[in-house]
């Protein structure tokens, strides 16, 4: 079996042990939505190398445009979410065009000014957004003849939509599209050399990263019945990105683990130490230091010293830059 | 009249704005670093004046020692975590620095609370300086005058020392100034206690006017990469214009358009970076 | 470092424990202990309110010890200041078989809440601003503690209107959302019937910090008195600029929504001193069952509980009695105690208004003092008058479903 398949295999096991291990069918969907987020997230980091504090903006997005969809018509839920991903694409589309003009730190300035610029939209056109407020009261209609209501239904929902995700992000980093993202990552004046219509490649990136991300954002927003403005926020980009340098910026896989450690681990410790976030931050430079794999490099690592011999390991289909350029 | 006090207020705004983002500018502009931490050595040199001035010390020798205290603190972070990272790509700085914030803001909620507090304003200051219809706190006025004193102090620095030499030219060329046998590591240390340090003094000039809350680094980080952005990385008579002009803007702002100050920020960063990639005046 | 508060959460946590096997998972059957859960922000810029917040629910939790046979405990769940987080996590709890909530400090995480609550059958009271709480966005199982923007402006602007009759020209400082408009409109209200000139205002958004330029303003428009209507750090933040404009001589300062001893630690008397200041609750309020807790808290904590400490006591309280007297913790039941529920309460006689799950309850207006006139540590204001005033639920907006 290829590297892809066994990912998603572990990505498919991931998504039925959830219930088997958690109590509460919100915690799990959360694991899935933010999966999905990182996943888009490393399409730019990983693949493209791209690092966006944008992608706030796409999942907050989602959420709205799910929301307001779901309240002011009477369109059915896959719409809803269909819109979702499409408003995170377009946005993405013109963020990503104006951002990649600049490279290196600029560019990441100036996804950052866009999150301030967004979320401040969000802040101000409270009549659409509910402002401070957020939407409220987002109905979690039924899909077909199924209901969503009771948190594990909507827990398989999630998990089906997020294993076609999964799938479809992995056809997409494989792909020639997808390797030529890695190309133009590790080099891009060759890449241009050969031919690459980088930019272009490098808008569908940011283009497909902001539809999926919108989706998550709008399924966000279903779980928990609310889209609030702190979806949009600054910190939710800061969020994703650290689940994905955790992860492991290596392969898509790497950002289920990284989502799923992030969300479980802030959600434990922040019931016994009001102070967690000092541990988070003493993680998030641990991490730097030691494991700039991430959890699926340390998982790596752990699985060459287990004395099975000539055992092919488990690979990152890419491998990740180490040493050298910035991004 | 109200747009005479809206461009003193702007300028004394803008020079703690330029006390803040300096120290990031070069720090970038020598050691490519990007730094997420700034904004808490800013909340440090805020809360050691605190601190100190709770248990009794004169707020004179509370302002002379905090940015000094920042100043090691920095120099023994960059020493001994920040120097290994220096090699590894911009996440890897990102991600330490994003920690350190967050782990330094914990620890401050840890030591003092999480409730913030007031440093009153020095007894010789606390006054208001009147002249017709301005009417301006004497303590802002001298924030404005001690700022300018040390915006010339630290261009006299970088123009006319030795270290300051080797700043500049450490910005241009790292290995060029190593192959002159200069220990570059030890100038970064220098550098990086330096930037800090001025922080932590915008932190403890601010402090009598803001109060002290934990979480008052995470919007002085945002002003600060906005002034290095616009006024471009590296350079000092960038972050000084841009610190100005950012602080009269905002100024300016409330009165026109209280709401959209934040946002005319920004957009100001935005659109210097789309247009003019070096900022107003800076190099790579 | 664990004490007997640390167990009582911990018992609870481990009680229902997110990553056990389903099959070691301990059952959490009915007829075992009493859970209330107590959702505040314990990190985040707010974590201030949720400290004290938490040890309040602690206090009357160990105080209680059991209900209908039951041992009775909380579950803290730090909401970190975030709706998104705070609805998670209360629904997670609901899962687990909690129905009871106490908590809820910021607007935006409280409507959300309580929305999830509601949905879930269970009881959510909150002491969070927002007139929309039971207004607009007023259902079933949400109560709120605190007064809302018309009685705050009715409790501190008539009265010192009343008592300052030569300050006949106002100026306002409001912060630019649905609840600065609130306590606007209220503040404007008041100023037509009573002929004051409202001379100007300014509007600022709320991550504001900067507040000379608004104070300028507001010194050109040359006002009587000074009405702050933001809140929180921003209040603290407007009041030490003014002071330092040295505007505290030249006018009277009034900050309508102040929180109350944790702010006024932070400012100290030489800038409270001669301001007025708008409170729910303060320490020194004359009732039995206040001062009843004030020794309480001295004895235990050996400090007088602040507004987060103590409507977050009397909030859980209210859950316990209402369950009692309904004989079970089910939510419908506990609702139907609590409509019209009558009681002792901090502020003296309060009740909870059926129509709209909103508390009747005193407001107060305050009076910072000087220093040398205080009498202990704690001692930053006097009281200078109160009184109940509220809208009816139909001018609120509320439509109880």
């Amino acid at each position: 079996m290829n590297r892809a398949s066994l990912h998603f295999l572990l990505a498919a096991l991931v998504a039925i042990a959830l219930p088997l291990f958690m109590r509460s069918g919100t915690l799990a969907s959360e694991v899935l939505i933010f999966a999905m987020a990182a996943a888009a997230c490393n399409l730019l980091l990983g693949y493209t190398g791209l690092l966006s504090f944008g992608q706030g903006i796409f999942f907050g997005l989602g959420s709205y445009a799910a929301g307001l969809t779901l309240l002011h018509t009477s369109l059915p839920l896959g719409v809803a979410l269909a819109l979702a991903a499409i408003a995170g694409a377009v946005v993405a589309t013109g963020v990503g065009w104006l951002s990649i003009r600049r490279q290196g730190v600029y560019f990441v300035m100036l996804t950052l000014a866009f999150s301030q610029f967004f979320y401040f939209l969000a802040y101000t056109f409270k009549d659409i957004t509910g402002g401070d407020n957020g939407l409220l009261n987002i109905p979690r209609t039924a899909i077909g003849p199924f209901s969503l209501g009771d948190s594990w239904a909507y827990y398989a929902f999630v998990a089906l939509l997020f294993l076609i995700v999964f799938a479809a992000l992995q056809r997409v980093a494989s792909s020639t599209f997808g390797r030529t993202l890695l190309a133009v990552r590790d080099n891009e004046e060759r890449a241009r050399a050969i031919g690459f219509p980088v930019r272009n490649f490098k808008i569908t990136a940011f283009a497909i990263s902001g539809a999926v991300t919108g989706l998550a954002g709008a399924l966000h927003a279903l779980l928990i019945g609310v889209a609030p403005l702190s979806n949009i926020e600054y910190h939710m980009s800061e969020s994703i990105l650290i689940m994905t340098i955790i992860g492991g910026s290596g392969n898509l896989f790497a950002s289920v683990l990284g989502a799923g450690f992030y969300v479980i681990v802030s959600d434990l410790l922040s019931s016994i130490w009001p102070r967690w976030l000092l541990l988070l931050g003493g993680l998030l430079i641990v991490v730097a230091l030691f494991m700039q794999k991430g959890l699926w490099g340390l998982i790596e690592r752990l699985v060459d010293a287990l004395p099975m011999g000539r055992r092919s390991p488990i690979e990152s289909p890419i491998q990740p830059e180490s040493e050298g350029r910035g991004i | 009249m109200i747009y005479l006090f809206q461009l003193v207020n702007g300028i004394g705004l803008g020079m703690l704005y330029f006390l803040l983002a300096v120290g990031l500018s070069i720090i970038f502009g020598l050691l490519h670093f990007v730094n997420f931490a700034h904004g808490a050595f800013y909340l440090l040199g805020a809360y050691l004046v605190y601190d100190m001035t709770e248990r009794g010390l004169n707020f004179w020798a509370a302002l002379l020692v905090a940015p000094i205290i920042v100043g090691a603190l920095a120099a023994l972070t960059e020493s001994v975590l920040l120097r290994r990272i220096y090699h590894l790509p911009h996440t890897f700085h990102i991600l330490v620095t994003v920690g350190l914030a967050l782990m330094v803001q914990e620890l401050v909620i840890i030591l003092w609370g999480p409730v913030g507090g007031n440093v009153p304003t020095p007894d010789a200051l606390s006054g208001v300086f009147i002249l017709g219809d301005f009417i301006y706190p004497q303590y802002r006025l001298f924030v404005i005058g001690l700022t300018l004193v040390l915006a010339i102090g630290l261009w006299g620095l970088l123009e006319g020392t030795r270290l300051g030499a080797v700043v500049r030219a450490g910005s241009e060329s790292t290995d060029m100034v190593s192959l002159l046998g200069i220990d570059i590591l030890r100038v970064n240390t220098a550098v990086f206690a330096l930037g800090a340090g001025l922080a932590g003094l915008a932190g403890a000039l601010a402090a009598p006017i803001r109060g002290v809350e934990p979480f008052m680094g995470v919007e002085a980080l945002g002003i600060a990469f906005v002034v290095v952005v616009i006024g471009g990385m590296g350079s000092y008579t960038g972050a000084l214009i841009a610190g100005l002009l950012v602080g009269i803007v905002q100024s300016i702002m409330t009165t026109l358009w209280p709401e959209g100050a934040r946002l005319m920020i920004y957009l100001g960063m935005g659109l210097v970076i789309l247009t003019m990639p070096r900022g107003l005046l800076g190099r790579a | 470092m664990l004490n007997r508060r640390d167990l009582l959460k911990l018992s609870s946590v481990a009680a229902s424990s997110l990553l056990l096997p389903a099959g070691l998972r301990p059952a959490f059957a009915a007829g075992e202990d009493i859970t209330i859960g107590a959702p505040l922000p314990m990190s985040g810029p707010f974590a201030a309110n949720g400290k004290f917040g938490s040890m309040g629910t602690a206090m009357i939790v160990e105080e209680v010890g059991k209900v209908l046979d039951r041992k009775l405990g909380y579950l803290e769940i730090d909401t970190e200041g975030k709706p998104a987080t705070a609805v998670r996590k209360v629904q997670e709890a609901m899962e687990r078989g909690v129905t009871l909530f106490a908590g809820g400090i910021l607007s935006s995480e409280a409507l959300a809440m309580g929305k999830e609550v509601a949905k879930g059958k269970g009881v959510f009271i909150t002491t969070a601003g927002a007139d929309e709480i039971t207004g607009s966005e007023c259902n079933k199982g949400t109560f709120r503690w605190s007064v809302p923007t018309f009685g705050a402006i009715e409790q501190t602007v008539r009265p010192l209107i009343e008592q300052l009759p030569n300050a006949k020209r106002w100026y306002t400082i409001t912060p630019q959302y649905v609840f600065g408009d609130g306590l606007l409109n209220a503040a404007k209200a008041i100023f037509k019937e009573k002929g004051i000139e409202h001379v100007g205002n300014s509007y600022h958004s709320l991550t504001e910090k900067e507040f000379s330029g608004y104070l300028t303003n507001a010194m050109a428009a040359k006002p009587d008195a000074l009405l702050i209507l933001n809140f929180g750090s921003q209040s603290s933040d407007t009041l030490r600029q003014a002071v330092s404009f040295g505007m505290k001589k030249r006018m009277t300062i009034l900050l309508a929504w102040a929180s109350g001893l944790e702010q006024f630690e932070t400012l100290g008397p030489d800038l409270m001193e001669g301001v007025y200041f708008g409170a729910q609750y303060w320490h020194g309020i004359d009732s039995p069952f206040n001062r009843e807790l004030v020794a309480k808290v001295q004895a235990k904590h050996k400090m007088n509980p602040n507004y987060a400490f103590a409507s977050a006591y009397l909030t859980t309280k209210i859950l316990i009695d209402a369950a009692t007297k309904a004989g079970s913790t089910e939510g419908s039941a506990v609702i139907q105690a609590m409509e019209g529920m009558k009681y002792t309460g901090l502020t003296g006689d309060e009740e909870i208004r059926a129509a709209d799950h909103q508390v009747i309850k005193n407001y107060y207006l305050l009076k910072g003092k000087a220093k040398s006139a205080m009498k202990d540590k704690d001692d930053y204001a006097d009281i200078i008058s109160f009184g109940k005033s509220f809208q009816s639920p139909e001018q609120a907006q509320c439509k109880m479903a």
